[in-house]
């Protein structure tokens, strides 16, 4: 008989308590949790058996855990979990430690993982933006704070669209892409089973699956509804449904609303028809949608705040993670509106700061995305993409 | 001052701690709440360690009631009230009307003739009782009760004119002096209803443990023949959900140590009149204590029993009032959603005290048992303390009783 030798990694476990999972010893598998789990399949259920792994440490089981992107994190197991072990809170922490790890370069994830890089982090684009303002301020003969010709605020000339804010941003976003295409090369290595995989019938390639995957699980939101199927848990329940697909939502047209506005700009050089100049009159089409798009992201963000702020402390936990995210969508809502207000209430000084602050946030959030918990846009789409192709859903 | 020992609670720890120091010479005095004697193990089909009725093992403690002057006990009876110290309480007892002559009268016959029906909270509602009534044939005291709520507006006209019934007797309250108290207020089932992703109580054919030993009693509401409720067909399947509300830090956050004892037992009910009965005994950790481990290995031998590890999580209704149960079995690691003709609740023990405001001065842990208190001579025994079966139950009484005994002596 084959002998399996299990090498704990206390390590690795105790990395998972530090990254939010800090209640997992508790967990004495009585396998409540996989069936408070209306998502988790009949066969090999969740996330009982990740909780006995996260105890014993066993980074490459999680690591090659389809399962641990499977999960929406409702709550429901750590609401019926009779030992507070949260295991809700144990995979979101596993994920955690996985964007961290699959995406390089990993100092990134590692400020990220706490608050005290917090600082590092924020003076980054902090430092990269005073730059750009001080060399444009030279180009207005010193001026921080220049009016356009006909008296208006542009915020184009400080930060001019052409030379600083698009070529950054684009480099930034590519970037980011980029990283990402590589986390999730790394993430389906380590998903892909030992051995030859045999595929009866007509086979779908990943790109079909993906477009499944945007059209009956993104869009609709239809697994947090799934979500909702479990045991009566006899607490409150939180659907976040809403509150997190309007956030989606606004953010699939405030890209839009950019890449229109991207297209106008540079198209615009090539055929004139379709130029676009900003800012743009408030009456215009797509100012009227990315004004859309903001309210939406407000009401999102203020769905799941207050959710999250009403969270049973006793069942649930919120990590760092998690506040960062909020936060950083908060800050780059709330500058965006606000340098708006002011430029329209011409406040030259403050809608300036603002704005500057307005993209420092900004940079921030594309900047750090693969790392952050953000990188679950991208790696759950990929994971539910793979899970599919392999036959899991 | 006093030398006469309090017993709060008529059940088995209750009723031993007050025959022990009674035996020792000391006045004893019983306020049980309920009608009779004997506590939840009157309940009960069979109990360990022996697996006899309870019959049996009470009627030997009612018998040496019943020979011993110094015993002297109040049924129906609560404490409002407790001043003093150490050696010198005073005690409140409210003593509720049972409204029947003081000596032992057969209504069986009458009560038979009665309309009006109330649920027998002695069945756990698997049954209807009169509005005069005895719960169990070897009650005791074996008076019965008049509950002049449950008559209907004939029963009432029969009753009137009857001897040996006081329909208008009324609460009465006594005062005792004593110098100890044994506090053995025992235990209540778990409420069901706070299961709510087992069903709350609602779910036809799912029922608790308790409603098993009374569906299992030769006197319980089927005469022993153990049925679905909702047919009284015998199940041909039965499954047992183990910690119930037990090891749960939203419902009892204390392993009940007896659930698994009792399941294992009814196991051996279940097989005894169906030999065709199939059994799913569903588990986080089986605990059979000290030489229950044979009951175990018994079980366990038994054709028609598997043991599944993995704790049910959902329960439901399903076609042919049916009970649906989602389980992961967690060393296959494969989730389950089968179908019982009959599922049992295996609901662990609360203290009694849980959730009240008893007039004694007592300290509880966040669970309801008492802890502590003995400095100023009010000693806990039985359930009252920490789950227990009846045998150390036994044992916490006569210790409790040792203990008072020695407060009230040599004063």
């Amino acid at each position: 008989m084959a002998q399996c030798i299990l090498k704990p990694d206390l390590q690795f476990a105790q990395e998972l308590r530090e990254s939010g999972g800090e209640n997992l010893k508790k967990c004495f598998q009585c396998a409540t949790c996989s069936v408070a789990c209306p998502l988790a399949p009949a066969n090999a259920p969740y996330p009982r058996k990740e909780m006995v792994w996260a105890s014993w440490g066993l980074r490459d089981k999680l690591r090659g855990d389809t399962d641990l992107w499977l999960c929406h994190n409702c709550g429901n197991c750590s609401d019926l979990c009779p030992r507070g072990a949260r295991p809700a809170d144990v995979m979101a922490a596993a994920r955690t430690i996985i964007y961290k790890e699959l995406t390089s370069p990993s100092i990134v994830g590692k400020w990220m993982s706490r608050a005290s890089g917090l600082p590092v982090l924020f003076l980054i684009p902090t430092v990269l933006w005073l730059v750009v303002w001080w060399i444009r301020a030279g180009y207005n003969n010193g001026n921080w704070f220049p009016r356009a010709a006909d008296g208006r605020i542009v915020f184009g000339q400080i930060f001019y669209g052409d030379y600083t804010i698009d070529p950054i941003f684009m480099l930034t976003f590519f970037g980011a892409c980029f990283i990402l295409y590589c986390g999730v090369r790394k993430l389906w290595d380590m998903f892909r089973p030992q051995g030859k995989l045999l595929v009866i019938g007509k086979k779908k390639s990943w790109f079909c699956h993906l477009i499944d995957v945007l059209m009956e699980e993104v869009v609709t939101h239809r697994k947090f509804d799934d979500c909702e199927d479990g045991p009566i848990t006899g607490k409150a329940p939180s659907n976040r449904k809403w509150g997190h697909a309007v956030l989606v939502w606004s953010f699939a047209i405030l890209a839009f609303v950019t890449a229109v506005v991207a297209l106008g700009h540079w198209g615009g050089k090539i055929i004139p028809v379709i130029e676009i100049h900003t800012p743009m009159p408030l009456t215009f089409p797509v100012k009227i949608l990315a004004n859309i798009g903001a309210l939406m992201l407000f009401c999102g963000l203020a769905v799941l705040t207050a959710r999250r702020v009403s969270l049973d402390s006793a069942n649930h936990g919120s990590s760092f993670y998690d506040w960062y995210l909020l936060g950083i969508i908060w800050l780059v809502a709330a500058t965006g509106m606000l340098s708006q207000c002011f430029r329209l209430a011409d406040a030259v000084k403050p809608a300036f700061v603002v704005y500057y602050f307005h993209l420092v946030f900004v940079w921030m959030l594309f900047a750090y995305l693969p790392w952050s918990k953000l990188g679950h846009l991208v790696y759950r789409t990929a994971a539910l993409v793979y899970v599919r192709m392999y036959g899991r859903s | 001052m006093s030398n006469a020992i309090l017993v709060v609670g008529g059940g088995f720890a209750g009723i031993t701690a007050a025959i022990e120091a009674a035996e020792l010479g000391h006045d004893v005095f019983i306020v049980e709440k309920s009608p009779w004697l004997g506590g939840r193990v009157a309940q009960l089909n069979k109990y360990f360690p022996k697996l006899c009725p309870p019959s049996c093992g009470l009627e030997i403690q009612f018998q040496r009631i019943r020979k011993n002057p110094r015993v002297k006990f109040f049924t129906q009876a609560e404490i409002t009230a407790l001043s003093g110290c150490k050696g010198d309480y005073t005690v409140k007892v409210r003593l509720n009307p049972r409204r029947t002559a003081p000596h032992n009268v057969d209504f069986s016959l009458l009560a038979s003739s009665l309309t009006g029906k109330t649920d027998n909270e002695f069945d756990f509602g698997l049954s209807m009782r009169k509005g005069l009534y005895k719960s169990m044939p070897f009650a005791f005291p074996g008076r019965y009760v008049l509950d002049t709520k449950t008559l209907s507006k004939s029963d009432a006209a029969r009753v009137a004119g009857i001897r040996f019934l006081e329909t208008a007797e009324e609460p009465r309250e006594i005062v005792l002096n004593m110098g100890a108290v044994v506090v053995a207020t025992g235990w209540k089932p778990y409420d069901v209803t706070r299961l709510t992703n087992l069903g709350a109580g609602a779910i036809k054919n799912c029922i608790s443990n308790m409603q098993m030993e009374r569906l299992a009693s030769a006197s319980g509401p089927t005469g022993g023949r153990i049925v679905r409720p909702s047919d009284n067909r015998a199940p041909n399947s039965v499954a047992f959900v183990q910690c119930a509300g037990s090891r749960d830090q939203n419902h009892l956050n204390y392993c009940s140590y007896i659930c698994c004892m009792a399941t294992l037992k009814q196991c051996l009910y279940l097989a005894e009149q169906n030999p065709n009965v199939k059994i799913t005994v569903y588990y986080i950790d089986l605990r059979a204590p000290g030489r229950y481990v044979n009951v175990l290995e018994k079980v366990r031998a038994e054709p028609n029993v598997s043991f599944v590890k993995g704790k049910v999580a959902d329960a439901g209704q399903a076609a042919g009032d049916r009970v649906t149960l989602t389980v992961e079995d967690a060393v296959r690691g494969e989730k389950l959603t089968l179908h019982y003709d009959l599922a049992v609740l295996a609901t662990g023990m609360q203290p009694s005290l849980a959730g009240e405001n008893p007039p004694l001065p007592l300290p509880m842990d966040e669970d309801g048992f008492i802890a502590g208190g003995e400095a100023a001579g009010i000693f806990a025994a039985g359930c009252a303390r920490m789950p227990l079966d009846v045998t150390r139950s036994a044992q916490s009484g006569t210790a409790a009783a040792l203990k008072a005994v020695q407060t009230v002596k040599g004063r």
